[in-house]
């Protein structure tokens, strides 16, 4: 076997492999544990920002309002929440419409939590572990208790959304088996769907919600 | 919601005749207008065109949209007044100890179930639960091992055989089922205690006393939750679906916390670009 054959089999091979090794590495996003310390701790962020809420039930109305926007703004990745619960009729959407849509359903969604919000107090939370889901998303478990009893213990799963160089934020509460992002995407393909495809006759409906809110 | 068990109950007393003699032919003649009825609605069953359904799994959707807005109705007249009052009248206690003795009526189902579907140590609790536990009809949890035991059903049992689903029903009364589960329901049916080993009338009371219990301590242990659904939503029908096939697959997956309902491949196309 000649010389040039035998040192590209025996040392520019394996250093070409190597190589490649080493670059796939880095390519990689960051490592599952990581993804997953960091899916816990945006998890406990917003628990404690709620906590902090919870500790001033003399706060008004509008306050509170300001305070759950803030909230949704900063935990949870709401522009791909938004498209997600649209499903296939996102992309169809025109650049308006998603605009449009994007407002009325985080105020939907902010007036839901303000309606509901006294329901909190007296629980605890108890996390549990972290999943990884694929490359984008980790499922934190995690168990609400009430202290006095009256309701019994709901177990919950929280969906973080962990993309490489991007910020960790929250995507969905799974709560006792039952996604609450997902039944509002179905809810909402049915409308669209019973108004003959209409992505606009979503948003009309939306906004009729949120004057009786 | 189960409030029409009761009047199905009482058509199965009379068919199998254990409303007594006397009474035997009006009963008769009820029953034979439950089933006239209930032959009319299966008949009504037409099915809904692709394109006008909402979810591809609701082929009966237009019958089933009106079943639910008859629930809704029996549901404000009837079952939300009687709930909100159980709520606020019956000590805590008390609707524990009917929470109790509902569950423990199910577990002999629990166990056959169990035990059809390869769960012997779940199939071995239950047993024992019901054995324990029945000193006092389930009213009181002697056991204390209410976390431990998974409730099982035949519809889940049909399931682990690889039973096909069958189509999304609305019950009148009963509300959103799959054939499966529908059929499921009516064997644990015929497994309850009190109707195999009971007798004596207090224990026929207590049997019949549970179907309307279960639906007013249902909807009372999911008042807040239910009344979202009927009262807030966008399209209530399609929630209460969607919200159904999503705690059914659960059950169904055994699925535990950490586990997520929903499949990676959901959320795909939001990242496509």
């Amino acid at each position: 076997m000649p010389l040039y054959r035998t040192l590209i089999n025996r040392t520019l091979i394996p250093c070409l492999v190597s190589a490649m090794a080493l670059l796939a590495a880095a390519m990689l996003p960051a490592s599952a544990s990581d993804r997953q310390s960091a899916a816990i701790t945006a998890v406990g962020s917003l628990i404690s920002d709620v906590e902090a809420m919870l500790e001033t039930p003399d706060a008004d109305r509008d306050t509170r309002h300001g305070a759950i926007t803030a909230l949704l703004d900063t935990h949870f990745a709401m522009d791909s929440i938004a498209a997600f619960s649209t499903g296939p009729y996102w992309r169809a959407a025109t650049p308006d419409e998603r605009e449009t849509y994007k407002s009325v359903f985080r105020d939907v969604l902010v007036g839901t939590i303000l309606n509901n919000f006294d329901q909190l107090n007296g629980l605890t939370y108890t996390p549990g572990k972290a999943t990884p889901k694929g490359d984008k998303f980790v499922i934190v478990s995690g168990k609400f208790t009430d202290v006095t009893g009256a309701r019994p213990p709901v177990a919950v799963n929280w969906r973080v959304l962990t993309r490489t160089g991007k910020p960790v934020q929250l995507f969905d509460i799974e709560i006792e088996n039952l996604s609450l992002l997902v039944t509002q995407q179905q809810e909402n393909v049915a409308v669209i769907r019973k108004n003959k495809g209409q992505f606009g006759a979503l948003i009309t409906a939306m906004q009729t919600r949120l004057s009786t809110q | 919601m189960h409030t029409g068990f009761m009047t199905g109950r009482q058509a199965a007393d009379t068919i199998t005749g254990t409303g007594g003699q006397r009474q035997t032919p009006p009963k008769i003649m009820v029953s034979k207008l439950i089933l006239v009825g209930l032959a009319g609605l299966l008949a009504a069953c037409s099915t809904t065109p692709p394109d006008e359904r909402s979810d591809s799994r609701d082929v009966f959707e237009n019958t089933n949209r009106s079943i639910y807005a008859f629930n809704m109705a029996a549901d404000t007249y009837v079952l939300e007044p009687v709930a909100d009052g159980y709520r606020s009248t019956i000590p805590e206690g008390g609707q524990q100890a009917v929470n109790y003795h509902l569950r423990w009526a199910s577990m002999p189902s629990t166990a056959i179930n169990s035990t059809l579907q390869g769960k012997f140590e779940n199939a071995g609790l239950a047993t024992l639960n019901f054995l324990v536990n029945g000193l006092t009809l389930g009213f009181a949890d002697l056991t204390q091992d209410h976390d431990t035991i998974e409730q099982e059903d035949f519809g889940q049992t049909l399931a682990s055989y690889n039973a096909p689903e069958g189509p999304y029903i609305m019950v009148p009364i009963l509300g959103p089922r799959t054939g499966r589960a529908l059929t499921g329901n009516i064997v644990d049916f015929a497994m309850n205690p009190l109707r195999v080993f009971g007798s004596g009338d207090e224990v026929q009371t207590v049997r019949q006393a549970q179907a309307p219990l279960g639906a007013v301590s249902f909807r009372a242990k999911n008042f807040d939750a239910f009344n979202d659904v009927k009262y807030n939503a966008l399209d209530p029908y399609a929630r209460t679906r969607s919200a159904y096939y999503q705690i059914r697959l659960g059950l169904l997956e055994d699925r535990v916390g950490g586990t997520s309902p929903t499949s990676e491949d959901a959320f795909e196309f939001l990242f496509e670009d």
